[in-house]
């Protein structure tokens, strides 16, 4: 223990040894982690609404639920363009569901949506898809 | 010693790890499981693994927070431990009028457990103004008999003449104590660093008492309080515990050998 | 003696060895004083102000009433709840020595001469360091009526028909905090006896062999009185834990259900910290320190007297 003291006064054995080297990949990784975050966080939440055929539905209703305590309630809404995409510019939570209805064509199921931060922005892989007039 | 078999005892010893491991992985997999947990049979594998209710405990409790008064109080512990154990084990190994009185006084601390001063440590704590502080949570475990007791074996343990030879050498004490006892010594700081800091990180009792704030409450207070909030169907809560052990764990794991040391060592010499 | 021998080296240069000593002897207390202060404002003074409190009626707002015995009368005469506390307290002492025992099989495993001991020690171990309150959260699940790994194997091994409440029975809810108590004293039980088995000479060992003594013989003649020390060590450790594992029961049970998981802990911080009853709690207070004091005395006398003997000078 004490030669082990002695053979490395060199800032290289400092950094190799295990309790500062642990330390400072965490802190590492936890500052990649907030910088990742603060460049992805402004809270968009976009897809596509198509209907039953698989056609983009222009002007549908899209409507964002937010998860509040113990349940969910509609923090905004939009309507889809003319290829059908939507997008939510301000989503402030890390659980969300989101629906698309238009009368006439249908309705969709509500998404839920999972985040791993509040506000990251996360664009629907699958679309939503309106099915049975409602 | 004879030859005897191995694999018995491999298969004894593998057995007991299962039974030590599977709580965790139990709690793990519960903690991931995107299903329902209430049903029945639970499942061995999780189902459907989310990692997602580890984002809702970050955002459902203030678990930043959280986290950081415990760093804080355990960072002032360790801190304040180290500095008074080692003053403290340095002294006991001089010879001065009334030791024997002054050992006998730490030994028979180490009788009375903390539970048995709970009601005037509070009493004490609440006449300091010291409630709900960092100071108030901290300052019971400053010192530990058990610490002391490690640094002052590992002061005994530096060869008298090193010491003579650096008092011939015209070396003040301050100086001694600096240059030749502490650097031999650093074994048993890690030791007290790591002890005091486990002790004072899995502390759940005196925040209990000590806070009343729900800004001021520690890691393990959070995890209880955590219980009542959210009796759910989610593994949130095994998600908390799984963010609550990890640095216990962690810690442990780098430093195992201190940590061993410290126990068997402070623990043997009474 | 070493003292000796210094001493004219350092006086010739300090001039007045009065002057050396009372300087080296104020370094010295002022290096205890900040220790001692602790000890004494969180230790001994709670203690004796427990005493003074068992003796008065007292509470806040008021001043301090001297009653005597009051106290303990009510607790003696009065209180289902104090006995009922006090009995699942020595139930929790009288069953230390299972987590002990089972330590020992292991500590004698683990010192055997095979490969990944280390790894095995590690693991058994690893349970020491942990939360108490997130190890009480994980029994609590592994304890659930409904989902439980327990109950679970149970039904599967075909053990029990119908799942057992165990946290919600009045039979099995002392138990299973028990066992979880063991659980995750059990590294540091093994860890201790490992020790002194390793501290055991091995040339006992052999010359017991060559006198032609069975590996029994061996076990309870040589190792098992070697060990005592360190078994009495784990006993006093493992029940000054268990005795006040106040966080085990708090998240497990609550102390429920009734009262039959109450210890006598718990009760002290309900009756201080819920009923705000001061002056009764620091009377229980006493009582359990005394019985903490008559356990471990026993122990040591069993245990050959000198066990743990105090390290003088």
């Amino acid at each position: 223990m004490i030669d082990d003291d002695f053979r490395r006064p060199d800032w290289k054995g400092w950094l190799l040894n295990r309790f500062v080297l642990v330390p400072l990949t965490l802190v590492v990784i936890a500052l990649g982690w907030n910088a990742f975050v603060m460049t992805h966080n402004h809270g968009i939440v976009a897809g596509r609404v198509l209907d039953a055929s698989g056609a983009p539905v222009e002007g549908a209703d899209v409507q964002l639920w937010v998860f509040n305590f113990a349940t969910f309630s509609v923090k905004a809404s939009t309507t889809t363009k003319p290829d059908g995409t939507f997008q939510f510019d301000n989503n402030p939570s890390h659980n969300i569901q989101v629906s698309a209805e238009k009368p006439g064509v249908g309705r969709s199921a509500r998404i839920s949506v999972r985040l791993y931060f509040q506000s990251e922005d996360f664009y629907l892989k699958e679309p939503l898809r309106l099915t049975n007039g409602a | 010693m004879k030859r005897y078999p191995r694999w018995p005892i491999h298969l004894a010893l593998l057995a007991v790890s299962f039974v030590m491991l599977v709580p965790f992985y139990w709690v793990l997999k519960t903690s991931v499981s995107g299903e329902n947990i209430f049903s029945y049979p639970p499942s061995i594998i999780p189902q459907n693994p989310i990692p997602y209710y580890y984002v809702d405990v970050w955002y459902a409790i203030p678990f930043a927070r959280f986290f950081f008064n415990s760093v804080v109080v355990s960072a002032m512990t360790v801190v304040a431990n180290v500095v008074l154990n080692a003053m403290a084990g340095y002294a006991l190994t001089r010879h001065f009028h009334g030791k024997t009185l002054v050992m006998m006084l730490f030994l028979s601390c180490m009788m009375i457990p903390f539970q048995a001063t709970i009601i005037p440590a509070y009493l004490i704590t609440a006449k300091l103004n010291l409630l709900d502080t960092y100071l108030g949570l901290a300052l019971p475990m400053f010192s530990t008999i058990i610490c002391i007791f490690v640094f002052k074996a590992s002061f005994d343990a530096v060869p008298r003449s090193l010491i003579d030879a650096a008092k011939i050498d015209g070396l003040s004490e301050w100086k001694i104590i600096w240059k030749v006892m502490m650097p031999l010594a650093k074994s048993a700081m890690a030791t007290n660093v790591i002890l005091s800091f486990i002790w004072s990180w899995n502390n759940f009792m005196w925040p209990l008492i000590s806070t009343r704030s729900p800004t001021m409450q520690t890691l393990p207070l959070g995890l209880a309080r955590f219980l009542s909030y959210q009796e759910d169907t989610t593994g949130a809560l095994y998600a908390f515990c799984i963010m609550v052990l990890a640095p216990g764990l962690l810690l442990f794991l780098l430093a195992q050998k201190e940590f061993v040391q410290g126990l068997t060592s402070g623990a043997t010499k009474g | 003696m070493t003292v000796a021998i210094s001493e004219p080296a350092v006086t010739r240069r300090a001039g007045f060895m009065g002057r050396k000593s009372t300087r080296q002897a104020v370094l010295i207390w002022a290096f205890l004083a900040p220790s001692l202060l602790i000890f004494l404002l969180y230790r001994i003074l709670p203690l004796g102000w427990n005493v003074l409190l068992s003796f008065e009626a007292w509470s806040p707002m008021k001043p301090a009433v001297f009653v005597g015995w009051d106290n303990y009368e009510e607790m003696l005469f009065d209180d289902p709840v104090f006995w009922q506390a006090l009995w699942n307290t020595l139930f929790i002492i009288g069953s230390a020595p299972i987590g002990i025992v089972i330590a020992l099989g292991l500590a004698l495993l683990v010192n055997a001469d095979i490969k990944g001991r280390d790894t095995y020690r590690t693991i058994i171990f690893l349970s020491y360091p942990l939360m108490t309150v997130a190890v009480a959260i994980i029994w609590r699940w592994m304890f659930d009526e409904r989902v439980g790994l327990i109950n679970y194997i149970a039904r599967v091994w075909h053990l029990v028909e119908t799942p057992i409440p165990f946290l919600n029975s009045f039979t099995w809810a002392l138990p299973s905090v028990i066992a979880a108590n063991i659980w995750q004293m059990l590294g540091f039980y093994m860890i201790i006896i490992l020790t002194g088995l390793q501290n055991i000479p091995g040339t006992l060992y052999e010359a017991a062999e060559i006198d032609g003594a069975k590996p029994i013989h061996r076990f309870f003649r040589i190792t098992l009185p070697l060990l005592r020390p360190s078994i009495f060590l784990c006993f006093v450790i493992g029940m000054l834990n268990s005795v006040t594992s106040f966080d085990l029961v708090y998240v497990m049970t609550g102390g429920g259900p009734g009262r039959a998981t109450e210890i006598l802990v718990t009760y002290i911080y309900k009756l201080g910290f819920t009923q705000t009853r001061f002056d009764y709690a620091a009377a229980v207070t006493v009582v359990f320190f005394i019985l903490l004091l008559v356990v471990t005395w026993t122990a040591n006398r069993l245990s050959g007297g000198d066990a743990g003997a105090v390290e003088r000078g």
